[in-house]
């Protein structure tokens, strides 16, 4: 049996293989990482799902990989009977490259994976079908009780398929298609140096590229006088580091954002663009914004509605360091509802985020500065989707946030 | 006489039920097939000496269990008088029947029977040594389902008939007063279950810690229970290290609970497991590879390491049932035919016909727990199904293997009477990925043994009307 690459999480389909751990022969426990990939936001093991031992390696390392794709054989761990070489015809699942969910239709990249690692459900009927096909089932997302794929399921999968060979998806590269034709050789005018684009910074590309040219965006901009803020924070910034602490405007941010989101719920909401609904989400997964050595990573801190400001200085500055040392696993970047981007530390007045689909709205902070009157004024900006959210909504938006910021509750700083 | 090579495309040799499917399912899609068995009667081992005579020894003798019953529910029957003549002509009457309708339903079909042996000239020709005459036959596939038969270890073969295996036992010569019966698989219990009803004095030697491995302990316990009670000794750990003819009786070296004993006995079965029937082939003249117990090495295609020819069956081992031969023969069929058919995921259920039967399909729960997949159980105890009780049969279990957090069916085994027929529900569930929801939903009709399935799946989630079971949270 072969090891694919599993769900690599949101949006993420491919990866580079940076170490591979084992080679032929060796017997590998379930859970043993095999691979080490760097795909899109970190460098991720990829482990075993099974016992055996390993008759081919698939991959070398610098192989661009993509989810489904095989890495290892695995043989019986008894190294009794390898099948002979199946003839020519034996059925291999095409490797599927799955677009970037919004080209085509929203199927986008789905991997079937069962707690029992059983073959995901179907009837017979329904399987032998996917046979004859040479359709990889577990690529197929079943609507039936328990998740059973119905023959409409496998129907719709294929029209899917032939949807997107004949509109000829390809997942859109870092250069947006207008600018893609002839390299310019720049080196007539001076000279250049060349860096290959990492799959980070590729990754970004297109998740900024699809997301800017798909929603339309409006931002609106506030500004909130956070000086009895800062104060607060004064006064509590040494308790909360004796408790391992570190407490920062962006915690107080994400404080206030939480209960903002809850009186705008739209702003913490998801368009399915396939039916046409909104989903409103009854949790709070912020998305925090890192800035990386390789580029732009947004882990999320999931939960906040039900942290106190403690747990979230504490686990936000976990959350961040692990990101930094690119030790975030994949969960932690998944299922974020709302993203901020806190460039204060660095400087520079407004700016207009790009919102993180398919999350309908980001908020961008930025570095604040003393008014006439003595003030510390932080200007700040959030960018919505306009298919979801009117200007309106935009605007009562930010003024609930800079109250909310401006009125923050001590109750909610004491220790 | 040698004939000119007859061409033909695909040649099965093995009349068994994986070859004889496999041979009309090819003749179905419009290829001209020839059929060979050494046997005159087709059916294989199955039909001849196998599943179909145990079950009518099973059957027959089974109203001797059930008279002895009666007795406590106030209606007694006077001690059988045995002719086991008769019995045995009734058996093979039921034999000659199933195996005259394969060679008629081959017949209708088109598809030529050969009897003789075959022998691989190469990836091409077979020779068939047929009471007319040598033939050759020019193949453009072959599938390979040669079976298996029972094996009889060296130290145990005296040349002595009293020393059986399973193909001998099913012939009832006689019923000796005291039977050892080595190996408690499922053929060990089976026959052991008919002689004890005709009168034998069995003791059982398993060398492994329980009898019927393979079976959750929690199902086989119910058959265990019945050898205990029928069985004179049940003796597992126990290792036979030596046997010899001792006038008309076996005398028996065995060590059990420490000690060294040597007993006598008037028959002694063996059944220890089975051999493939590939030797003698002429596999080494194609390129068919084995491995070290003499099985067919096959891919999920059924092909083997020769392109021209694919086995199926007992010949390439895993479990040896008819109904999984039955399957391999279809896929390898359409795999000859190019369709792109691979055996992968297919739910091979387990009967055994004890008393009570024990079936199982799918994933077990001493499966999940030995290779670590987290499983929940959901159990139904038969003592709680009036139809169970109203028949007194009240000694069963029918058990769920779901899948934490989908509630998806991956395994069924059940205990008690007439599991082997109940058990299919229970492959049509796993087969069709259905939930233990599915099955709660279902409504099976009131009274019946059915109804076991859908009050385990009730049980689960804590609404069964017939057992409390406090919802786990």
């Amino acid at each position: 049996m072969d090891i694919k690459i599993p769900n690599l999480g949101e949006g993420a389909d491919s990866g580079t293989v940076v170490s591979i751990y084992i080679k032929e022969g060796d017997t590998v426990k379930k859970d043993q990482t095999l691979i080490e990939l760097e795909n899109e936001k970190a460098v991720a093991p990829i482990p075993s799902t099974q016992d055996g031992v390993v008759t081919k390696v698939l991959v070398k390392v610098g192989d661009k990989v993509t989810v489904g794709q095989s890495i290892v054989s695995l043989g019986a761990g008894n190294g009794s009977a390898s099948a002979p070489a199946p003839s020519a015809r034996t059925v291999q699942a095409p490797s599927y490259q799955a677009p970037a969910p919004s080209t085509v239709l929203s199927s986008g990249v789905y991997q079937y994976s069962s707690p029992s690692g059983s073959p995901p459900p179907a009837s017979p009927s329904v399987r032998k079908l996917a046979q004859d096909l040479g359709i990889d089932l577990s690529r197929v997302r079943g609507t039936e009780n328990g998740g059973r794929i119905s023959l409409a399921d496998l129907r719709n999968f294929v029209q899917y398929l032939q949807n997107l060979a004949l509109h000829g998806a390809s997942p859109p590269k870092i250069a947006a298609d207008t600018v893609a034709a002839a390299s310019v050789d720049f080196s007539k005018w001076g000279p250049v140096h060349k860096k290959a684009v990492s799959s980070l910074r590729q990754k970004i590309a297109q998740k900024m590229t699809e997301s800017w040219t798909t929603i339309p965006h409006v931002t609106q901009f506030e500004d909130v006088d956070i000086t009895v803020l800062m104060d607060l924070r004064k006064k509590y910034v040494a308790a909360y580091e004796k408790k391992g602490a570190k407490l920062t405007l962006t915690s107080f941010i994400l404080k206030a954002l939480v209960s903002v989101l809850k009186k705008y719920p739209m702003f913490n909401a998801s368009l399915d663009e396939n039916t046409q609904e909104v989903v409103y989400k009854d949790y709070y997964h912020l998305g925090v914004a890192v800035d990386t050595e390789q580029g732009l990573i947004v882990p999320v801190l999931k939960d906040v509605d039900k942290k106190n400001l403690t747990q979230i200085s504490k686990e936000l500055e976990e959350l961040a360091e692990k990101t930094r040392a690119r030790k975030v696993s994949i969960d932690d970047l998944k299922g974020g509802t709302f993203t901020v981007s806190n460039l204060g530390g660095i400087g520079g007045s407004y700016f207009t985020p790009i919102i993180n689909k398919p999350e309908v709205a980001i908020l961008g902070v930025s570095k604040g500065k003393k008014s006439s009157d003595g003030r510390l004024v932080l200007p700040f900006g959030v960018s919505y989707d306009h298919r979801v959210i009117d200007g309106a909504d935009g605007a009562r938006f930010v003024i609930a946030l800079a109250q909310a910021l401006e009125s923050f509750d001590e109750k909610e700083v004491k220790l | 006489m040698v004939s000119k090579p007859v061409q033909v495309d695909i040649v099965v040799l093995g009349a068994g039920p994986g070859g004889y499917a496999a041979a009309f399912y090819a003749a179905d899609k419009g290829r001209k097939v020839v059929l060979i068995d050494q046997d005159k009667k087709l059916g294989g081992v199955c039909l001849n000496r196998g599943c179909i005579p145990s079950k009518a020894l099973l059957h027959a003798t089974k109203l001797v269990h059930e008279s002895e019953l009666s007795k406590s529910r106030g209606i007694e029957f006077a001690k059988p008088k045995i002719d086991l003549d008769k019995l045995r002509a009734w058996k093979d009457g039921i034999i000659d029947k199933l195996s005259q309708g394969v060679a008629g339903t081959a017949q209708r079909r088109g598809v030529e029977v050969l009897t003789g042996r075959g022998y691989f000239e190469d990836s091409d020709t077979l020779r068939v040594e047929t009471p007319e005459g040598q033939r050759f036959i020019k193949f453009q596939k072959a599938i390979i389902a040669v079976g298996s038969k029972p094996a009889l270890p060296k130290a145990f073969d005296l040349g002595n008939p009293r020393v059986m295996t399973s193909t001998e036992a099913l012939e009832i010569e006689d019923v000796p007063k005291s039977l050892l019966i080595v190996g408690g698989g499922y053929i060990g219990m089976e026959l052991g279950t008919v002689y004890a009803a005709l009168g034998s004095k069995i003791v059982m030697v398993e060398a492994l810690p329980s009898i019927l491995a393979g079976a959750d302990a929690d199902l086989a316990r119910y058959v265990v229970k019945y050898a205990e009670k029928n069985f004179s000794a049940v003796r597992l750990g126990t290792k036979v290290s030596k046997m010899a003819t001792s006038g008309k009786q076996i005398k028996v070296s065995m060590e059990f609970d420490g000690k060294k004993v040597e007993e006598l006995y008037d028959r002694v079965l063996v059944s220890v497991g089975r051999a493939s029937n590939t030797a003698d082939l002429g596999l080494k003249n194609t390129k068919v590879q084995m491995d070290e117990k003499g099985f067919i090495k096959v891919n999920t295609r059924l092909e083997t390491a020769d392109p021209k020819i694919v086995a199926i069956g007992d010949a390439v081992g895993g479990l040896m049932l008819a109904h999984k031969a039955v399957k391999e023969g279809r896929i390898a069929v359409e795999a000859i035919c190019g369709e792109s058919s691979v055996y992968e995921n297919v739910v091979i259920p387990a009967v055994v016909f004890t008393e009570p039967e024990l079936a199982w399909c799918g994933l077990t729960e001493s499966e999940a727990r030995a290779k670590n997949i987290e499983v929940k159980i959901a159990r139904f105890p038969w003592g709680a199904s009036g139809r169970a009780l109203s028949t007194d049969r009240g000694e069963g279990m029918t058990k769920l293997v779901l899948e934490p957090e989908t509630d998806r069916i991956l395994g069924v085994g059940i205990a008690g009477a007439g599991a082997g027929d109940l058990i299919s529900e229970g492959v049509l569930a796993v087969e069709m990925g259905a939930t233990a929801e599915d099955l709660a939903q279902t409504v099976h009709p009131h009274p019946t043994l059915s109804e076991t399935l859908m009050e385990a799946a009730e049980a689960f989630y804590g609404h069964s009307s017939h057992i409390f079971t406090p919802k786990k949270s």
